[in-house]
């Protein structure tokens, strides 16, 4: 492999295992101060809550995991929600019938619950690829969104609050604390938690397990004539994936206190998380993190802006498949779309009218071509 | 020694392999080549073995022990490694990550998920070997996509190579090869294979190859053995002749 460099030369720098180029460097070090202090930004202008940034980043720790899949096996879960949901279920139902009230220890339970559930839905669905593994991903994760929907020990629809202590919320390091100072002490606990995960799956996709799940991605037939056990990669792909989706549905329950089946288990949150995966860039580490609050903050917004809100979201969709495959991250990363146009306009502004004029080409193309096939289907003739 | 014993698959109708008993590798590092017209059942005599297919009737035997139920990828352990006619390889990675997925796999590496990729120096150096028995050092960051044909076939015999094999099935490798290439493709695994003993099966429509290469030669027709022998049972046996060929009256 060659080796890593910046643009001057400077070889990149090793620590942990995680090899950075300067620049790299620079960004990830911007990133970490901009989510420690989230917070204060959030006092500065009413558009930004903390909670909606804190969802965002909580959906998108769910879309780190599911990448591992997505990026690497090539396999398209419909129904990742399923695990986000049981990490929260499993949180809610632990404080509530347990007793428990330390945040820890409901987290761990999180990551058992969801463990178990992604090793048996795993099972279940990885006999088939394709299609038919979206569609199992997406039955079970309707299943458990009907038990949650019908369990009335689990709350049925109105849900299950979580108010185990006498300070009615869970205790962080043995305390209570005010309203404001835990929903801020919980995003910290947030940031920590995404900070180590993302740690671990940088790791991970540096790692041989990673070369056996791309193997099995790209070519799967030979994959299993180099001797990889395919369906037993698979499934520990599919489990981790899943701790991730349980670890963020646990956070989810701890800061919300309260967890309903329509805001984690549902399928449109599968969708969600999907979405926010591509949105940000399904290939790269961090995307899908940003493609989260990205995708919740423009749900927000798009909420107080309008009444079909859903409409925006279908428009970025759009925007994105057809304009930057990509996505945020994929786009803006040196080599990325974004900065080869930048480059292009730097050098030779001119080239602002060759892109108006390619652009009016294409969609005069596409208009033409929908209208002959809009002929063929009316009359049959072109 | 890896047996087939009375190996019969049938497609529906078809009858593809019908009752085939043969034995390979009975002196370590002998090079056979199936010849043999389309339809003849080659392929589906060499999914059998390396287990792409399970058969109707029959065993297939390594070493005395019947390994006819065991996965495909237990075989690849077991010491059985295959190619394909159309060149399997993993796409986007490049030709040394190609090579290096498939030593750390066949190194027991492939559970590990906190080392390094590239950060195991046997493996390493097993990589640079093969790319250099395999002469393809200088595309060895050439992603597999983008490589030309003759390359894309070697790095494919490379990877079976990089399993460590004690059999080796290659469905041809020289298709689709120019002709100038072929020799050289041929070369290449005839050289690696004799170096490191290991038993080549190779399926192959260029006779001019096989009578140079072959230690003995199998020749399937409709789905049985028509023959097996010396390469130059390609030239005294007519009938053989004939059906691969297509020289005589009756075609």
């Amino acid at each position: 492999m060659p080796e890593r460099v910046d643009r001057d030369g400077t070889p990149a720098y090793r620590f942990l295992g995680v090899e950075v180029t300067r620049r790299e460097a620079a960004f990830l070090v911007l990133g970490v101060v901009v989510l420690f202090i989230v917070p204060d930004l959030t006092t500065v202008s009413d558009s930004l809550q903390l909670s909606v940034i804190h969802q965002g980043l909580l959906f998108g720790f769910a879309a780190v995991g599911l990448n591992l899949l997505l990026r690497h096996t090539k396999l398209t879960s419909f129904g990742h929600a399923a695990f986000f949901g049981t990490g929260a279920y499993a949180t809610a139902v632990l404080a509530r019938y347990a007793g428990v009230q330390s945040v820890g220890l409901l987290l761990l339970g999180a990551i058992a619950a969801a463990t178990v559930m992604a090793a048996i839905i795993g099972v279940l669905s990885l006999r088939h690829t394709g299609l038919y593994f979206a569609l199992l991903t997406l039955a079970f994760g309707q299943l458990l969104y009907a038990i949650a929907l019908g369990q009335s020990a689990l709350g049925g629809s109105d849900g299950l609050p979580i108010r185990p202590g006498p300070a009615n919320q869970p205790l962080l390091f043995g305390t209570a604390f005010s309203p404001d100072v835990y929903q801020v002490l919980t995003y910290y606990l947030t940031v920590v938690v995404i900070l180590i995960g993302l740690f671990v799956m940088y790791r991970i996709t540096q790692s041989p397990f990673r070369n056996a799940l791309d193997a099995i991605g790209q070519e799967r037939t030979r994959a299993r004539f180099i001797g990889l056990p395919v369906r037993r990669y698979v499934w520990a792909a599919f489990v981790i994936s899943g701790i991730y989706g349980g670890v963020a549905g646990g956070l989810f329950a701890v800061v919300r206190q309260y967890v309903r089946p329509e805001g984690t288990l549902f399928f449109l949150r599968s969708g969600d998380i999907l979405f926010m995966a591509i949105l940000g860039g399904f290939r790269t580490l961090v995307g899908p993190l940003i493609g989260g609050v990205v995708l919740v903050f423009l749900q927000d917004v798009g909420q107080d802006v309008t009444q079909y809100y859903e409409f925006l979201t279908g428009a970025v969709l759009l925007i994105l498949v057809y304009g930057f495959p990509r996505g945020i991250v994929g786009s803006l990363r040196s080599g990325g779309i974004v900065n080869t146009r930048l480059n292009e306009l730097r050098r030779e502004p001119s080239v602002l009218s060759t892109w108006g004029r390619t652009a009016v080409q294409s969609l005069e193309r596409k208009v033409t071509e929908a209208l002959t096939s809009l002929r063929i289907i009316l009359f049959g003739v072109d | 020694m890896l047996e087939a014993r009375n190996l019969r698959k049938s497609f529906g109708e078809l009858v593809a392999t019908d009752d085939i008993t043969l034995e390979f590798g009975k002196e370590d590092g002998e090079l056979v080549f199936i010849v043999g017209p389309n339809g003849a059942g080659k392929t589906t005599f060499i999914n059998l073995l390396t287990g792409f297919l399970s058969p109707d009737e029959g065993s297939i035997v390594l070493d005395g022990d019947d390994i006819t139920g065991m996965s495909a990828n237990g075989r690849v352990d077991a010491g059985i490694a295959r190619s394909f006619q159309v060149v399997k390889v993993f796409e986007e990675m490049t030709v040394r990550e190609n090579l290096r997925t498939v030593v750390l796999t066949e190194q027991g590496k492939t559970w590990s998920l906190f080392s390094m990729a590239d950060g195991h120096e046997e493996v390493e150096a097993q990589v640079e070997e093969l790319l250099e028995k395999f002469r393809l050092e200088d595309a060895a960051d050439t992603v597999a996509e983008e490589l030309p044909h003759g390359d894309r076939k070697l790095l494919d015999v490379a990877m079976s190579f990089g399993l460590d094999p004690d059999y080796l099935l290659l469905d041809e490798p020289t298709s689709g090869v120019s002709t100038r290439e072929k020799e050289y493709v041929i070369e290449t695994i005839v050289e690696v294979g004799r170096a490191e003993g290991v038993t080549t099966v190779t399926i192959e429509h260029d006779m001019d190859i096989v009578t140079e290469y072959a230690d003995r030669v199998v020749a399937l027709h409709q789905g049985t053995v028509h023959g097996v022998g010396p390469p130059t049972m390609l030239e005294t046996d007519d009938e053989l002749r004939r059906l691969l060929l297509g020289v005589g009256d009756d075609e």
